[in-house]
């Protein structure tokens, strides 16, 4: 690559200027967690690829990159589920329908589907990392018959703190649809499975060169997840995941998300196992 | 490629002339020491032999400081101020300063061509001079050396008398309109050399740093490291920021305001939860380093240090850019040595 150089009449364009969208819904996903549905002036599709995300602005507050939930396949509107965790999103938190936040996106490179079709998909989601995941799951499921199973292996630390728990009810009857729950405690009247994530890997039946798997969850949780993943037979180049890093323009400008010489704003936030491999500082 | 002498008894001259012409910016003395790129308000006061400006000319087009939005609590609305273009001559600039600019400019046109940095950067004009290099500047070591024109409309090289003044774009040849300068060409003077340098060529050292991810010299050379982020501030290729939201003090407005950020600062890789990717002052030095001699040249082709000595020289620790990377080419090749 060559150093871009300055030209006369080179077109340029605004890349901070939020467009102001509509919260529509607001549904209460647990203590911590609220989804809210959003509509882009005269319900514009934001035009995303599942695992992308977005710069949500609250004037006076600042933005945040907030993974986007919903699958393309829904139109009109999209989802995001946020956890209250900052500044931001502590204020979000106090937002109801009619009330209207600044959306810049969507950013990054979001799953490369194509990679995925004709394949069993494999999602292995721990705790908020189910949200982006979700945008994937919902978009094979809309469109079930190009992909193969649908395998979802989602951990959680407790059953208190699951997500999206009628749609976790509703992939649990689904016969095209192999879910998997574990928490790593549970509570008195948890009755499902008990322990860490990896934990749901050994007993998968799995056809190995025939999967592909997306992963998405809290840093630690990657390193442990590829290791029970290889132990199982399963090759690297099946493998993709979703990485957190901070990332304030979204644009590729602000050098806060850099991970070796990528940017997880534009090469991320979903990165193919053996890329990664050489990138020292990813996991 | 025509070239002129520009006496010294002329120079104040030469400046005026050109104030004539658009605003100029030139170093100033700021200090004992210090010297600082400033608009030039009397020819008098600008300093061509200076060893470096505290910062780069950097905060012209990226600004420490700028708007990118204006908003209305009131109404929930908000819109980008206008900017306007700053038509400029930027005098007595260095090689390493320009090298420094022209991966800015790659950094905010690639990908998606930035309007803030595009409409400041695209009026200026530049007027290089050469430096005698002090013991900080290793530009040689990157491949800039202190008469490197690349960039300059014009160029100043340094004479006993005065100033050899090289035209190198139309737009320099238009700068000099009406100026009378002495056309009688004198020999070039003898070329300064570095006395600070980095023992190996660039495709070496890119060898050494993919290598030298666990090497104890990030631990070593961050002992004293205060992660106050100065290197950051004065490097002229940094150019991450942060943005911020700033309420007026009515609480129905504000603005949204970007700001120079630094990776040797805690908070610049933490994420909402508190999670902090480089939590060590290591990891962050290692980053910094990193960033100029193998992450960023991995990806542009271009070591993103120019050699100007910055880092370095405002230290508050003492730390050198130089003798870390230098310590890794030592070790790397005592081990070849041992290999072979």
């Amino acid at each position: 690559m060559e150093l871009q150089t300055l030209k006369p009449g080179l077109e340029t364009r605004e890349l901070y200027v939020p467009e102001m969208a509509e919260i529509t819904a607001v549904r209460r996903l647990t203590a911590m967690e609220t989804l809210y549905t959003v509509k882009l002036p005269g319900g514009r599709d934001l035009g995303h690829r599942p695992g992308q995300f977005v710069e949500v602005s609250l004037f006076g507050v600042g933005e945040a990159p907030i993974s986007v939930s919903s699958s393309p396949t829904r139109r009109g509107e999209f989802e995001m589920g946020i956890r209250r965790v900052g500044m931001l999103t502590e204020v979000l938190a106090g937002y109801g329908p009619g009330r209207k936040i600044g959306i810049r996106g969507p950013f990054g490179n979001g799953i490369d589907v194509e990679k995925f079709r004709g394949k069993d998909v494999l999602i292995v989601a721990g705790g908020i990392g189910l949200v982006p995941m979700r945008s994937m799951i919902n978009y094979v499921r809309d469109n079930r018959d190009q992909f193969g199973r649908l395998i979802i292996c989602y951990g959680s630390r407790s059953d208190t703190e699951l997500l999206f728990t009628d749609e976790l009810a509703a992939w649990e009857k689904d016969p095209r649809v192999e879910y998997h729950v574990t928490v790593d405690r549970g509570s008195e009247a948890w009755q499902g499975r008990t322990g860490v994530i990896t934990t749901l890997i050994p007993g998968l039946d799995l056809d190995l060169p025939n999967t592909v798997c997306c992963i998405c969850g809290p840093p630690v949780m990657y390193r442990f997840v590829v290791l029970t993943l290889r132990g199982k037979g399963l090759p690297d180049r099946n493998i993709y995941m979703s990485l957190e890093r901070r990332m304030k323009c979204g644009v590729g400008k602000c050098g806060h998300c850099q991970i070796d010489s990528t940017y997880v704003c534009q090469d991320g936030p979903v990165y193919h196992l053996p890329d990664l491999a050489k990138l020292r500082e990813a996991l | 490629m025509a070239q002129h002498f520009l006496e010294q008894a002329k120079a104040d001259d030469f400046v005026a002339h050109l104030m004539k012409r658009h605003p100029v910016l030139a170093p100033h003395r700021r200090g004992r020491r210090s010297f600082a790129f400033e608009q030039i308000v009397e020819p008098s006061a600008v300093v061509l032999d200076y060893p470096r400006t505290l910062g780069s000319v950097k905060k012209f087009f990226l600004p420490a400081r700028e708007t990118l939005l204006e908003f209305d609590l009131g109404t929930n609305t908000a819109t980008a101020p206008a900017i306007a273009p700053a038509p400029a001559v930027y005098l007595g600039v260095h090689s390493y300063d320009l090298a420094a600019v022209r991966r800015l400019d790659h950094n905010f046109l690639h990908g998606n061509p930035e309007r803030n940095y595009v409409t400041r950067r695209e009026g200026a004009l530049f007027i290089g001079v050469s430096y005698t290099p002090d013991r900080h500047h290793f530009a040689g070591s990157v491949g800039i050396d202190p008469y490197d024109t690349t960039g300059s409309d014009i160029f100043l090289t340094k004479h006993p008398e005065g100033w050899i003044v090289d035209v190198l774009t139309p737009a320099g040849q238009d700068l000099l309109k009406g100026f009378k300068l002495a056309t009688d060409a004198r020999p070039k003077p003898k070329r300064e050399h570095f006395t600070q340098h980095i023992y190996v060529p660039q495709a070496r050292l890119n060898e050494i740093m993919a290598a030298s991810y666990n090497h104890p010299v990030w631990d070593e050379a961050s002992r004293n490291c205060t992660g106050c982020g100065t290197c950051n501030l004065v490097c002229p290729t940094c150019y991450c920021f942060d943005v911020q939201d700033q309420v007026a003090i009515t609480v129905d407005a504000g603005h949204r305001e970007r700001t120079w950020d630094g990776c040797m600062l805690r908070s610049f890789t933490e994420v909402a939860g508190g999670e902090v990717f480089r939590h060590k002052v290591a990891a962050r030095q290692r980053h910094r380093v990193h960033r100029k001699f193998k992450y960023l040249s991995d990806a542009t082709g271009q070591p993103w240090c120019v050699g100007c000595g910055r880092c370095t020289a405002y230290c508050t620790a003492g730390i050198s850019i130089v003798e870390i990377v230098n310590r890794l080419v030592r070790d790397a090749e005592r081990e070849e040595q041992v290999t072979a």
